[in-house]
């Protein structure tokens, strides 16, 4: 590394943290050796388990129990952090290393008023203080995150993510702190939100002329935000360089890995499709699922604008639902399912309205219309084997002939997901990881042989390294069983990718749609250019806008509002009508 | 701060329902009993004088009195007119006193006993509950507060038995029954006032033992929760003080929970400790009740019930008065809805 930046603010040398269990110790973090120097952003990156994040929390001694330090040496601007007693660490945080922690939605007491979180931050490092002093301090920092001090007179609840996250950072640079953490501080929040909070940190971190380690797994937010990478996989440090080296000449395979797993726009597909299967017979000639008009409005807030579309069925299409949070895509999603009345309209199955149709037609509805959720933790019975999950809705739907009829529809679905099912059948959903929990739903989903699937940013909490193994099992399902997919997500680049057709949301506003390649590729309406030119690339030519500091999406969103929809190509089988 | 006039017009009809629907349970559910108050009555008078003459007309005239002889409509809304007037009619045990001084007698006993041990051991239970999950609690308090659990399965009435032979029999710290002392003349006079409390410590300590766990398991498990919560990940690295934080981020967001069950105790403590009052003789609600159900004395009984329902519902209702202040998620849910 040549440009090293000022002196050194942190040193870890040959840093080990492990976590002694029932089952023998185990070492999350091996023999790490680093330095970070003031005015430096350094990025940690690697997949969940890799250590980053016990690192930070072993600098901030703050492992959880039974966490320990078993070696190495952590030096901050000459104080030797683990020689420290308890209340000398106590007054270290945040007045010397602050930490802005990972889930944004959480991280604020919900029974505290903003303003009040600052003060007592501030008042456990330097005693009592006049009050006055107090807001004029917590003020000064709210606005230098771009908030205005009306924000510190209200409760958590009443700011949106990202201003929360804004708030965690208000607080991470009140005291002026020589290093600061930020532990995926955007994981929770869409492109354009991640812009703005990650603009907002970089220019306070540049204001204060801290350090700065930021945690993360995604390398396109990293290349836009930070100087330096160091690349961890199973708590060992693998490479360390500036992003320019780690980006054009990575040298550890992993870290290849890593890069080449970004899906781009524009770029090689991952997929590769084999055949082209045709729609699965159905025994009605009406359209598969059709939207009337619906709209769905929330007390004042109109989440859903009326819509209609027609989906025929008879040609299998990806169709993504792209937009931000709040842009009424889950509600969309939900409204499909039944789970959500709509306000106005009709939403068809096969002809027949979803809030009229008998038990009878319900469950055939819910067996041809499958979905897969966000969250591949939530949606197991943790009481219930895998085998269980998979064979029970099979058996309720009426579809097994016998037990061994069951058992080969189970190996089947495993095996089209890349699953080992003697492996997985009998295990209980705790002891497998997220990606193997996800390509379950999917598997579950298979079995019901359904003629549409919805699927609810099917990949958003799963790791970088997974997510184009699981997009390609549901690419799959369109492309070997003819199954029609819609794919709701805020991932421009993956929808690039898989859909046959698009269609941004906005407000609750269908903004543009058609063909992704148009679409995404060339995108004409303000507010589609503005989520592309969100989308942190992995690349240091295309640059995020290094030098807005204060970057503030409410211009530009203000224009998206005034622009008329634009509708692209259409493709068959899907036909969309905006007002 | 106001709360919104929806919320609150929610919550009153809430309250209004809840006890009109339990005074209408109350007075069906004696009705469906084939056992006649009246013969009761009379069974009672025939017993202590030996024999009754004109057994027949004088049951009549009994009914005549009691209304049993109305229409069930005019009986019911008699006795809506009489409930809102906390007119329960008249004891058959003890006739011809009115309910409504015999729970007037018997109430302030109760509501000092057992609110106050509901209080401290609300206030105990949550407090060691809370030292249970804190990481800097001593290692003592750490041991010894699950194994206070222990007194958590005794049944009241052997604590309280446990406790009179110990303190009152051999000790002899405490009196052994009563509410306060026979010497001391009933009044806002510090004599009395001490004798009150004198004698209301050993009870009071028995339903402190055997129930203080309820709170700590519940505050535990909600402390559980709330350790592994952002905010307080991130007080820590903010450097606060532990003792801040347990207070003001760790209790202040797990009791809130606790409080609303705080409030439906409050009604269920009444009936609940019978037979603590039982053994310590203690002239409160719940013996009152005991004895009515020995004796059949449909109007006690009854007028106990309504008082416990009220009791439950208007404590409810306060804490939902309350809960917007100590919760400002719930403040903002009622303004929106």
């Amino acid at each position: 590394m040549t440009d090293s930046g000022g002196k050194p603010v942190l040193t870890l040398k040959d840093l080990s943290i492990e976590f002694p269990t029932p089952q023998g110790i185990v070492k999350a973090v091996k023999s790490l050796s680093l330095t970070v120097h003031l005015g430096r952003r350094v990025g940690f990156i690697g997949e969940s388990g890799s250590g980053k994040t016990t690192t930070a929390l072993g600098i901030m001694q703050m492992l959880a129990e039974p966490g320990r330090i078993s070696g190495g040496r952590i030096d901050l601007g000459g104080t030797d952090v683990l020689g420290l007693s308890d209340e000398q660490m106590r007054l270290t945080r945040l007045s010397r290393i602050a930490y802005i922690p990972q889930g944004a939605m959480n991280s604020l007491n919900p029974v505290m008023r903003v303003e009040n979180q600052l003060w007592d931050g501030v008042v456990a490092h330097e005693g009592k203080i006049d009050p006055d002093e107090l807001k004029r301090r917590s003020g000064e920092a709210l606005a230098s995150v771009g908030l205005g001090a009306h924000v510190g007179r209200l409760y958590p609840h009443e700011l949106s993510g990202g201003m929360k996250q804004r708030v965690c950072i208000a607080l991470g640079m009140i005291l002026g702190p020589e290093l600061i953490i930020a532990d995926e501080p955007t994981s929770a929040l869409d492109v354009v939100t991640q812009r703005q909070v990650m603009l907002t940190l970089k220019d306070v971190q540049t204001r204060i002329g801290s350090g700065l380690i930021l945690i993360g797994h995604d390398m396109g937010l990293m290349t836009q935000s930070v100087d330096e990478l160091a690349v961890l996989k199973d708590g060992v440090l693998v490479e360390h360089g500036t992003v320019r080296q780690i980006i054009e000449s990575p040298q550890h395979p992993y870290t290849q890995d890593l890069i080449s797993s970004v899906p781009l726009v524009g770029g090689d597909s991952f997929l590769n499709p084999s055949t082209r299967a045709a729609a699965p017979e159905r025994d009605s000639r009406e359209p598969l699922l059709r939207f009337e008009n619906v709209s769905k409005v929330y007390g004042e807030v109109t989440a859903l604008h009326p819509v209609s579309f027609t989906l025929q069925g008879d040609t299998p299409q990806i169709i993504s639902i792209v937009g931000q949070s709040g842009s009424g895509k889950s509600t969309m999603g939900s409204i499909m399912l039944g789970f959500n009345p709509p306000s106005t309209g009709r939403v068809l199955f096969e002809g027949h309205d979803l809030l009229r149709i008998n038990a009878a037609e319900t469950l055939k509805f819910r067996k041809n219309i499958q979905a897969v959720f966000q969250d591949p933790y939530a949606c197991f019975n943790p009481f219930y084997r895998v085998r269980h999950a998979l064979r029970y809705p099979f058996k309720r739907f009426g579809l097994a002939r016998d037990e061994a009829h069951i058992q080969a529809k189970m190996e089947e679905a495993c095996g089209a997901v890349g699953l080992d099912p003697d492996l997985v059948l009998p295990r209980y959903p705790h002891q497998l990881s997220g990606g193997q929990r996800q390509r379950l739903i999917v598997a579950r989903a298979l079995m019901l042989s359904p003629k549409l699937l919805i699927a609810d940013e099917p990949v958003s909490m799963v790791d970088a390294s997974l997510r184009a193994t699981i997009l390609s099992n549901i690419y799959d399902l369109k492309d070997k069983y003819g199954i029609s997919i819609l794919y709701i997500t805020h991932d421009l680049a993956t929808a690039y990718h898989v859909s046959d057709y698009v269609m941004v949301l906005f407000k609750g506003h269908v903004v543009e749609a058609g063909p992704p390649k148009q679409v995404i590729g060339d995108p004409q309406h303000p507010y589609t250019q503005l989520l592309i030119n969100s989308i942190p690339w992995p690349d240091l030519h295309r640059s995020w806008g290094r030098d807005e500091a204060g970057w503030d999406p409410t211009a530009e969103e203000a224009r998206a509002a005034e622009a008329p929809p634009k509708l692209r190509g259409n493709v068959p089988g899907f036909d969309l009508v905006v007002q | 701060m106001r709360l919104p006039r929806k919320y609150l017009v929610n919550r009153l009809v809430t309250l209004f329902l809840t006890v009109w629907i339990a005074a209408t349970l109350i007075w069906i559910i004696p009705r469906l009993s084939p056992v006649d108050p009246a013969d009761i009555m009379l069974g009672r008078m025939a017993a202590g004088a030996g024999a009754v003459e004109n057994a027949d007309a004088i049951l009549e005239q009994l009914k005549e009195n009691f209304g049993l002889n109305d229409p069930l409509v005019v009986q019911y809304v008699k006795y809506l007119k009489n409930i809102v007037l906390f007119d329960f009619g008249l004891s058959t045990a003890t006739f011809p006193t009115k309910v409504s001084s015999l729970i007037a007698r018997a109430l302030p006993w109760t509501l000092g006993l057992m609110l106050l041990s509901l209080v401290i051991t609300f206030f105990i239970g949550n407090l060691l509950g809370a030292l249970m999950v804190w990481s800097h609690s001593p290692r003592l308090v750490r041991v010894a507060i699950p194994a206070a659990m222990v007194f958590t399965s005794i049944p009241p009435i052997l604590s309280g038995l446990l406790l009179m032979w110990v303190f009152a029999a051999k000790l002899r710290w405490f009196p052994l029954t009563g509410a306060y002392g026979l010497t001391v003349e009933p009044g806002w006079n510090w004599a009395f006032v001490q004798s009150v409390l004198h004698h209301g410590f050993l009870p009071a300590l028995s339903i402190v033992i055997v129930t203080f766990g309820f709170w700590a398991l519940g505050m535990r498990g909600l402390m559980i929760t709330v350790q592994g919560e952002d905010y307080v990940k991130l007080a820590e690295a903010k450097g606060l003080r532990p003792r801040y934080i347990l207070y003001k981020y760790m209790i202040r967001n797990a009791i809130l929970p606790q409080i609303t069950a705080f409030a439906l105790k409050i009604g269920l403590l009444i009936a609940g400790q019978v037979l603590v009052e039982r053994i310590f003789a203690y002239n409160g609600m719940g013996k009152l009740l005991y004895d009515a159900i020995l004796d059949q004395d449909f109007p006690v009984i009854q007028g106990v019930s309504f008082v416990i329902i009220l009791m439950t519902a208007v404590s409810v209702f306060l804490v939902d008065l309350v809960y917007p202040f100590i919760d400002p998620r719930i403040r903002h849910e009622g303004a929106t809805s």
